[in-house]
């Protein structure tokens, strides 16, 4: 039970880790600034572009992994546009009552999901975690030891994953079934993460005393088998999102898809 | 000679533990001495292998004290799990981990992995490969190659190949044996066999941590053989001694056994692949079953199978009832896994092996005379009121084995039960189900050890690429010369 991924490199693959993880988390602080929907639309488009063209994953992928943002972005903008408050009625039937004022938030509300998923998988599907650790090591300073806790961490996962599957068959082999009920799903949850819990921790002390013996030290100075620096990438990154930035906000003013609404 | 690891009046205890693990306890290797310690399990042996290298104290906290302390300059350790000491998901990276522990300059780091890897006889594609895809006896030896790049004196090797199939068992020993030439060797293991033509002195421990002896193996083998067996310690001839207690003619199968098991064109199938794949085969009852074959040939999928955890296809028939996509045969056939702890359900030893009699309904008053019975002839009655969890190593092997047979199924079948247990444990265990075959239960189990087979299987089948390629009935034990071919 392991994912594998080998996707085509592209330019985004080659960005400095750290810094894409820098300038990502700052455009979602720009994007919960952006009020404006004709704004926010260009930006969209931007992170969908990225996100279509360049993360180097097979088109099928790419769609498949696209269909639960369609579901964010239809179920956030429609609870916003049905049931929302607004002066000019479009349409009301019973308990619904779209008013352009609820329409246009919803549209604001959803894009702004939208984008924040696309740009997030983006970076998801573009850094592999060991060059991350990597790069948070060497550009910003990161202790090793917090960064190697975290990438033994992730080496158990597809090892629990395993052993979720034996405790099933075990309690299968059993007969034992949990009870319905609120009771009946504690006692489920329980059965499972104390088995896996125990196992898990007793595996994590292992691997660190393991780590140690390997002359592992929690400070002190130490080579890199990947040296990560910047390149002209993280410039066009870097670009790419000013010249978006800067040419929404040009286009919201002088050309806007939508009709401009003040909420 | 000055020695190069020494212990003078080492005093240890675990925190919370009255009793001393180690108490005034002195010993001292000498450089290129090639040492074993054997000893019962829980006796402190990878303790004092921890001690002996400075993990304790220096990554594990234990107080202890000790009047002189050598503790070697460079040394590497090997540990018995291969899942548990790695913390990189590729070849390469971790490898690069020690390097850079190291300050191994970047540009040397790709020339000292190949001179590693070649040292331990692992020969990849490509250094970029991942851990996961390896065998246990490969990530043996990569965990081998890790250490070599410490540049140790002293190797500790804390049963290392505890984990492993015979073959990979000998793969390491092998490589162990040519890398470990010139240094100073201090090993720890329960399988021997390998182990004895590499070790020249052997440091007998008791169950608390006790010399009990330390001499040549010639002497220890010679003159400790009683010493050896109460503490349930593995040693040459102790299967034959065992054995030949065995009852002559032990080995025969009711001749009016009812079929259990019948399979036609049966497949196991995983992830739309054919794992394995049996044209043929009945169990009666009274058979004893062994499985073998090597690491990934489809032994435990074909038990799998057999439960209906993965998908089948082809004729099953369990009982003379056909068993159809859905049915749980859970009813009539208990499975024990190789890892007890992950099939415990219930909060103490007594309602554990309860559980079984009371998903089936019975009467408390039948139920409690029943437990009680097991627990005394599996000697856990003095456990009754712990948690599983609490249990050794060996009494939670126990406690799988007695929950799963107290309910009488017709079918049992065990996924390697005496993986990683001493002898006396292993002896214990195989009374017990011999006892429960001979009351005319078929037990199929999935086993590396030739001595089951030679003592016990009424039967062996080779599993080899997901096929039966040997299908052979053992009637009477193979010194009698009695087998007979189907």
């Amino acid at each position: 039970m392991y994912i594998e991924w080998s996707p085509k490199e592209t330019w985004l693959h080659q960005i400095n880790p750290s810094l894409k993880l820098l300038v990502i988390i700052s455009l979602f602080t720009v994007m919960l600034l952006i009020d404006d929907l004709n704004y926010l639309f260009s930006f969209t488009i931007a992170v969908l572009l990225l996100f279509i063209l360049f993360t180097g994953h097979p088109f099928k992928r790419i769609l498949l992994f696209s269909i639960p943002f369609f579901v964010v972005f239809v179920s956030t903008s429609f609870t916003m546009i049905l049931f929302g408050k607004g002066e000019t009625t479009i349409l009301k039937f019973g308990l619904i009552h779209i008013t352009e004022e609820s329409f246009y938030r919803g549209l604001l509300v959803g894009l702004r999901a939208l984008a924040t998923a696309a740009l997030g998988l983006t970076f998801a599907l573009t850094t592999k975690p060991v060059l991350l650790f990597y790069s948070l090591m060497q550009q910003m300073k990161l202790r090793p030891a917090y960064a190697y806790s975290f990438m033994a961490a992730m080496r158990m996962l597809p090892i629990m994953a395993e052993e979720f599957q034996t405790i099933r068959h075990a309690r299968k082999v059993r007969g034992w079934e949990g009870k319905k009920g609120a009771g009946g799903f504690f006692r489920k949850i329980s059965a499972y993460s104390i088995p896996l819990l125990s196992q898990s921790i007793r595996r994590a002390h292992r691997i660190a005393v393991a780590m140690e013996a390997k002359r592992f030290r929690m400070a002190g100075q130490r080579t890199y088998y990947y040296q990560t620096g910047f390149s002209w990438n993280d410039v066009l990154f870097i670009g790419y999102f000013l010249v978006v930035l800067a040419a929404g906000y040009y286009f919201s003013a002088e050309w806007p898809y939508f009709k401009q609404v003040n909420f | 000679m000055k020695p190069i690891v020494q212990v003078e009046k080492l005093r240890l205890a675990f925190p919370g533990s009255k009793n001393m693990l180690f108490k005034d306890f002195s010993v001292s290797f000498n450089k290129g001495e090639k040492v074993l310690i054997l000893g019962p399990s829980g006796c402190g042996k990878s303790t004092f292998l921890q001690l002996l290298s400075g993990i304790i104290p220096g990554s594990i906290d234990i107080p202890c004290r000790a009047e002189a302390l050598e503790i070697p300059q460079e040394w590497g350790y090997v540990f018995q799990d291969p899942d548990a000491q790695f913390c990189m998901p590729y070849v390469d990276e971790e490898m690069a981990f020690v390097l850079e522990n190291l300050q191994t300059p970047r540009e040397k780091m790709a020339e000292r992995m190949e001179e590693l890897l070649s040292a331990v006889g692992i020969r990849l594609p490509a250094l970029h490969t991942k851990i996961q895809s390896l065998s246990g006896g490969m990530k043996q030896r990569l965990a081998i190659a890790s250490v070599l790049a410490l540049k140790p004196e002293v190797l500790f090797l804390d049963e290392p190949t505890a984990m492993l199939d015979p073959e990979g068992t000998k793969d390491i020993w092998d490589t162990l044996k040519k890398v470990g030439r010139d240094k100073t060797v201090i090993i720890v293991e329960h399988k021997i066999d390998h182990v004895l033509d590499f070790a020249g002195r052997i440091i007998l421990l008791d169950g608390n941590g006790n010399l009990m002896a330390d001499g040549t193996k010639g002497e220890i083998f010679a003159r400790h053989r009683t010493e050896l067996r109460e503490q349930g310690i593995w040693f040459p001839g102790v299967w034959e001694e065992y054995i030949s207690q065995i009852p002559a003619g032990s080995k025969s199968i009711p001749a009016n056994g009812k079929e259990v098991i019948s399979l036609s064109d049966f497949k196991g199938i995983h992830g739309k692949e054919v794992k394995i794949h049996v044209d043929d085969l009945k169990v009666q009852a009274g058979e004893w079953v062994v499985i073998t074959g090597k690491n990934g040939a489809g032994k435990s999928t074909f038990l799998h199978a057999l439960m209906q955890f993965i998908k089948t296809k082809g004729n099953y028939l369990l009982k003379g009832k056909r068993i159809l996509k859905g049915v749980n045969p859970a009813k009539e056939v208990a499975f024990v896994f190789q890892n007890p702890e992950f099939q415990f359900v219930a909060g103490t030893v007594y309602e554990e092996t309860a559980f079984s009699l009371r998903m089936k309904g019975l009467e408390e008053g039948n139920i409690a005379a029943m437990v009680e019975n097991t627990l005394r002839v599996f000697a856990l009655e003095k456990q009754q009121h712990l948690h599983p969890y609490q249990l050794s190593t060996g009494q939670k092997r126990r406690l799988s084995v007695a929950a799963s047979i107290i309910a009488d199924p017709d079918i049992l079948l065990l996924d390697e039960p005496t993986f990683g247990q001493d002898a006396k444990n292993t002896f214990a265990i195989l009374d017990k189900l011999e006892e429960f075959r001979k009351k005319g239960a078929a037990i199929i189990m999935v086993s590396h050890d030739e001595q089951i087979v030679e003592g016990f299987a009424t039967r062996v089948l080779a599993i080899d690429h997901g096929r039966i390629i040997k299908n052979e009935y053992i009637l009477e034990s193979e010194r009698a010369g009695m087998t007979c071919t189907v």
